[in-house]
């Protein structure tokens, strides 16, 4: 109990270091290859500031993305899952990010209803030239993350 | 009550008689007076043992949702409530059963009897359960009895039913029953939904921690049909892990719950089958609940509409940014 108020007390003196409570906090971006893995890879070459404990996980098009992915990701310890893709009506394949926006608003209202916070779990869109709307998106994102700390979840 | 059985045989005997079908899928006598079963009437002898009664819970359409019976071109007559014509109507909208082939007997439907409810309360077995109008009576081996008002014993879902009639069938057994107007309502999930993120977590945990991952749930489910490749039995991809904790079991049941949104109309299928009485309905409530609330979604209500996640409009209501 003192342990966890402690561990609280420190966590916000430690959230600009990306360190909560012993571990670092781990997040998977799960980014399209067309948009906004080019919008982060702009990012760096502008050499925009970003968090740097998030990994990218880079595919060909959100519509391929199984919302299951997102809850492997969960069970496998991640701390938070951020899904980036072409805004709608941009996509490469046409129509890929029109369905795994279905896919994706429905798991954004499963993802509290398993435990998890909603803070934990995002979707949104960055084109390839957003390079600045990247580094926004992530930084807010991860910190956010970092605020609530390594999940300690038990049922995922 | 037993008109419906009256007429429910009365037609499998005639579609039978005329050849128009090869197999009539019914309910009939279970062990014991205490439960029905699936029949599968294939003569006049067989339709006599069909029943209908508050017993009838299964949802036969589960029998259609792989390969239909030996001979391949084998016509099917299947009996229907409500729910169950959401699931045949799901596995219509996909094109998995040949419409052709399939003689659709629709029973309206007054709400189907929660067999745990009567377990629960007695020690020992229960053998056999009358229903004789609104009351039910339950007794054991030893003749231990009581009697029950029949609306307390429904299933939970029936209470919130919108569908009791149903959505396709060639012939209907009886008058319809009266369908409850205005919007879906769900209230097994209030109280769950209620909690903080980290009490749902405990309770997924606590229940969860007891699945054996038996595939009752899948095999009872209409509409999860993928029996070559299901990804449940697969180890590539590697989604869910050989080991049988509990993370491992709720993804086992967010595979199924995902691979059949859309097409889920809550029928309780699997909750039923479950042997350890894991609350799914949980989990699938919850996502029929988000899909109407996203799109004003039902599954399985009219044959012409697309699954929900099989489909897209420019202008869904989300995600815009």
């Amino acid at each position: 109990m003192v342990a966890s108020a402690q561990n609280k007390e420190a966590g916000s003196a430690a959230v600009s270091e990306g360190v909560v409570q012993g571990r670092p906090i781990k997040v998977v971006a799960i980014l399209c290859n067309w948009c906004s893995y080019a919008g982060a890879d702009g990012a760096g070459t502008a050499r925009l500031s970003q968090p740097h404990d998030f990994r990218i996980v880079r595919v060909p098009c959100t519509g391929r993305v199984d919302p299951l992915l997102v809850f492997k990701a969960f069970e496998k310890g991640a701390d938070g899952v951020l899904i980036s893709g072409c805004h709608p009506g941009d996509c490469h394949y046409s129509e890929g990010n029109y369905y795994a926006r279905r896919k994706f608003e429905l798991l954004r209202r499963m993802v509290p209803h398993l435990g998890i916070e909603p803070e934990r779990f995002h979707y949104t869109w960055v084109s390839a030239s957003e390079a600045a709307r990247w580094q926004e998106v992530v930084t807010t994102f991860v910190t956010g993350v970092a605020e609530l700390g390594p999940r300690e979840g038990r049922a995922l | 009550m037993s008109d419906r059985q009256a007429i429910i045989r009365e037609l499998a005997r005639e579609a039978l008689a005329e050849g128009r079908i090869d197999c009539f899928v019914g309910w009939g006598p279970g062990y014991d007076g205490s439960q029905v079963i699936p029949v599968f009437a294939k003569d006049a002898a067989e339709v006599e043992e069909l029943q209908w009664n508050p017993l009838c819970h299964h949802n036969l359409t589960m029998f259609l949702k792989r390969k239909m019976a030996e001979p391949a071109d084998a016509r099917i007559g299947v009996c229907v409530k409500g729910c169950d014509s959401r699931t045949l109507v799901a596995l219509l909208q996909e094109g998995l059963v040949d419409r052709e082939r399939l003689y659709i007997v629709g029973v309206p439907c007054d709400g189907v009897i929660d067999r745990r409810k009567i377990d629960r309360e007695f020690a020992a077995e229960v053998v056999e359960v009358g229903v004789n109008g609104d009351t039910v009576v339950a007794r054991t081996a030893a003749g231990a009895e009581k009697h029950f008002d029949r609306p307390a014993l429904l299933l939970d879902q029936c209470a919130a039913c919108r569908f009791p009639n149903p959505r396709v069938a060639d012939d209907i057994a009886g008058d319809t029953v009266p369908e409850p107007e205005g919007e879906p309502v769900w209230p097994a999930l209030e109280e769950f939904e209620s909690l903080s993120p980290a009490e749902k977590d405990g309770l997924l945990a606590a229940v969860f921690s007891s699945c054996i991952r038996c595939f009752a749930c899948i095999h009872a489910c209409p509409v999860c049909y993928c029996w070559d490749q299901c990804v449940n039995r697969s180890r590539t991809p590697a989604l869910v892990g050989q080991r049988v904790e509990t993370p491992e079991n709720l993804m086992f049941q967010l595979v199924h719950i995902f691979h059949v949104a859309g097409r889920c109309p809550s029928c309780g299928a699997c909750d039923r089958a479950c042997p350890v009485e894991i609350p799914l309905y949980l989990l699938h409530q919850k996502m029929n609940k988000e899909l109407y609330d996203m799109l004003g979604f039902e599954a399985g209500v009219n044959v012409d509409d697309r699954p929900a996640l099989q489909a897209f409009n420019l202008d869904d209501p989300f995600g815009q940014g």
